[in-house]
């Protein structure tokens, strides 16, 4: 087995999940970079709610008349305050763990065991950005961040949650040896080869990539290992 | 053990099926019956495929691809819960008077936070006015004395009660749950929050009784301090509880120990948050307006014994008989 969990976890920006079905799978965690990139998407997005509702309120403003100019105020500031405390806990909430800027970037918020978000976790973690934009410009979250291996900034860890992304992959083609080995080739191979598991899989997921490589990186990778894998030979027959 | 390359060709039309369907930039319920349930039997296969995988020591990548289907699936599939309305009340009318009951500690430590410089404020001020100036700039001073020098005999526009409303909603339920969220530098940012508004409100207060409009700023007050002074202290609280989670952690971590008080958290701001709110509607249009003194005075009696009746009584459990 493969899988063996009396094992330390490896070094790895991969959180785990058990699902009902009792599969073990990994989440990606998401880096400080990439939940960056979205929070300035969301940022874009609140400022342009707040930009199109004041043209809104200020053009109804000047329909209503001089003394209805306070609710103009007053409207304002309640956009301004959704926008700046409510806009995350209503996407997350509704969306499943995704804003909009996340929904960008493949990215979302779910909790620290793999379940979904509850709406008091998203609460929490989106109150707390006021915690973690301390002193100014998300440093204190920033620095959080960088020293978890989970990349969790405070708001994630007081409501238990991770930010994953949810990225897709292609399944890769079958296996083609390029150029196609000769007979001659083939005849120099011994009836067994004495390479262990590990090695099989390196060299199985090497022919894999090779193809998606530039060949002059695939050529250099291979050199690397080349030596590796001759002298083993070597040893075993002449042993 | 069949070979990966077999195994892929058996099992890609599935996988390459599930992947589309949670692909789809839409939320699991905007499908039709059928869909979801073939979702939900895709997402089963594909979990004892990734297992197969697994074991069989097939190539990292083809892990990674399954991996990355049955984590989508598995979002898609076990989507957020829906906020139902009796949760939210349970809530606000059960769970966050029976937290704050729970954290009576730290209640009484925020209002001490926020009374004592309060008091100091005004009695500096009140004692000697030159003191008032060294805590917020002569202008501002004079701009609120101006302020409550005419009273609210006369009202005021509605439309103004309503700006100042949504003034008061943005502004105030702000200033709480910064004072909450700042609590996490162990407490710090709490007690700068609760002791800064402290001696605000006491300075400016002192202030304008010196003018001699004290009655008037008070009366102006009486109605909305109920919600909004609990709420403010409630919030200041719930920071602390928050550091004080970080300094005393039982034994556990830090992250542990932050995790657990998590919830009674929440509750606490979700409440407090609610009571601004009340706050605010309160302070634009009912404590400005043109009502006699004495109706302000006996409301602000009424509100304050409901919202200490509520914290006090509401959310215990019942006694078994």
């Amino acid at each position: 087995m493969r899988v063996s969990h009396n094992q330390p976890a490896p070094i790895d920006t991969s959180a785990e999940v058990e699902t009902p079905e009792h599969v073990r799978f990994q989440h990606q965690v998401a880096g400080p970079a990439r939940r960056a990139l979205a929070y300035l998407i969301d940022l874009f997005i609140r400022a342009m709610i707040v930009g199109l509702f004041g043209i809104i309120v200020a053009i109804a403003g000047f329909a209503a008349g001089i003394e209805m100019r306070g609710v103009s105020t007053g409207i304002m500031a309640v956009i301004y305050f959704g926008v700046e405390w409510c806009y995350y806990v209503l996407f997350e909430t509704l969306w499943s763990g995704r804003s909009p800027g996340k929904k960008v970037l493949h990215l979302r918020v779910i909790t620290d065991t793999g379940r979904p978000l509850h709406y008091l976790d998203s609460m929490l973690r989106n109150v707390l950005r006021a915690g973690d934009l301390l002193p100014n410009l998300y440093a204190l979250g920033l620095v959080i961040m960088g020293r978890d291996p989970k990349f969790r900034r405070l708001g994630d860890m007081v409501a238990g949650t991770i930010v994953v992304v949810e990225e897709r992959f292609d399944v890769s083609e079958r296996l083609h040896v390029h150029p196609i080995p000769s007979p001659f080739e083939m005849a120099a191979l011994p009836q067994r080869v004495p390479i262990s598991g590990e090695e099989m899989d390196a060299l199985e997921l090497f022919l894999r990539r090779a193809p998606k490589l530039h060949p002059a990186r695939a050529s250099e990778l291979a050199d690397i290992v080349a030596p590796i894998f001759r002298q083993t030979r070597r040893r075993s027959i002449s042993g | 053990m069949i070979p990966q390359d077999v195994f892929v060709a058996q099992r890609k039309n599935d996988w390459h099926e599930l992947d589309i369907l949670v692909g789809q930039e839409r939320e699991l319920y905007s499908n039709d019956g059928p869909t979801i349930s073939r979702m939900a039997s895709l997402y089963r296969s594909l979990c004892s495929d990734l297992v197969r995988c697994q074991s069989a020591r097939y190539t990292p990548d083809l892990t990674g691809y399954l991996n990355g289907i049955a984590g989508r699936a598995h979002s898609a599939l076990y989507g957020a819960r829906p906020i139902r309305a009796f949760g939210v009340t349970n809530l606000l009318l059960r769970e966050f008077p029976a937290s704050l009951r729970k954290n009576w500690r730290f209640f009484l430590l925020s209002t001490m936070l926020f009374v004592l410089p309060w008091i100091i404020g005004q009695a500096g001020t009140m004692a000697e006015p030159s003191f008032a100036k060294h805590i917020l700039p002569a202008g501002q001073l004079e701009g609120m004395a101006q302020m409550y020098s005419k009273g609210f005999d006369e009202g005021r526009a509605a439309g103004v009660d309503a700006g100042m409303a949504g003034f008061y909603v943005m502004n105030n339920v702000g200033v709480a749950l910064r004072c909450f969220a700042t609590g996490i530098t162990f407490g710090l940012g709490s007690v700068f929050f609760l002791v800064y508004n402290g001696l605000m409100i006491g300075t400016v207060t002192g202030w304008v009784w010196n003018a001699g409009y004290g009655g008037n700023i008070l009366t102006f007050m009486c109605g909305h301090a109920p919600f909004e002074l609990t709420a403010i202290l409630i919030s200041g609280a719930a920071g602390l509880r928050m550091g004080y989670a970080l300094v005393d952690t039982k034994g556990v971590t830090r992250v542990m120990s932050l995790r657990s008080s998590a919830r009674e958290i929440a509750a606490l701001v979700l409440g407090a948050a609610a009571m601004l709110v009340i706050a605010a509607a309160i302070e634009g249009f009912w404590s400005p307006s043109s009502l006699p003194p004495v109706v302000k005075w006996i409301a602000s009696g009424v509100f304050s014994l409901g919202v200490a009746a509520f914290l006090i009584f509401a959310g215990r459990e019942k006694k078994r008989a």
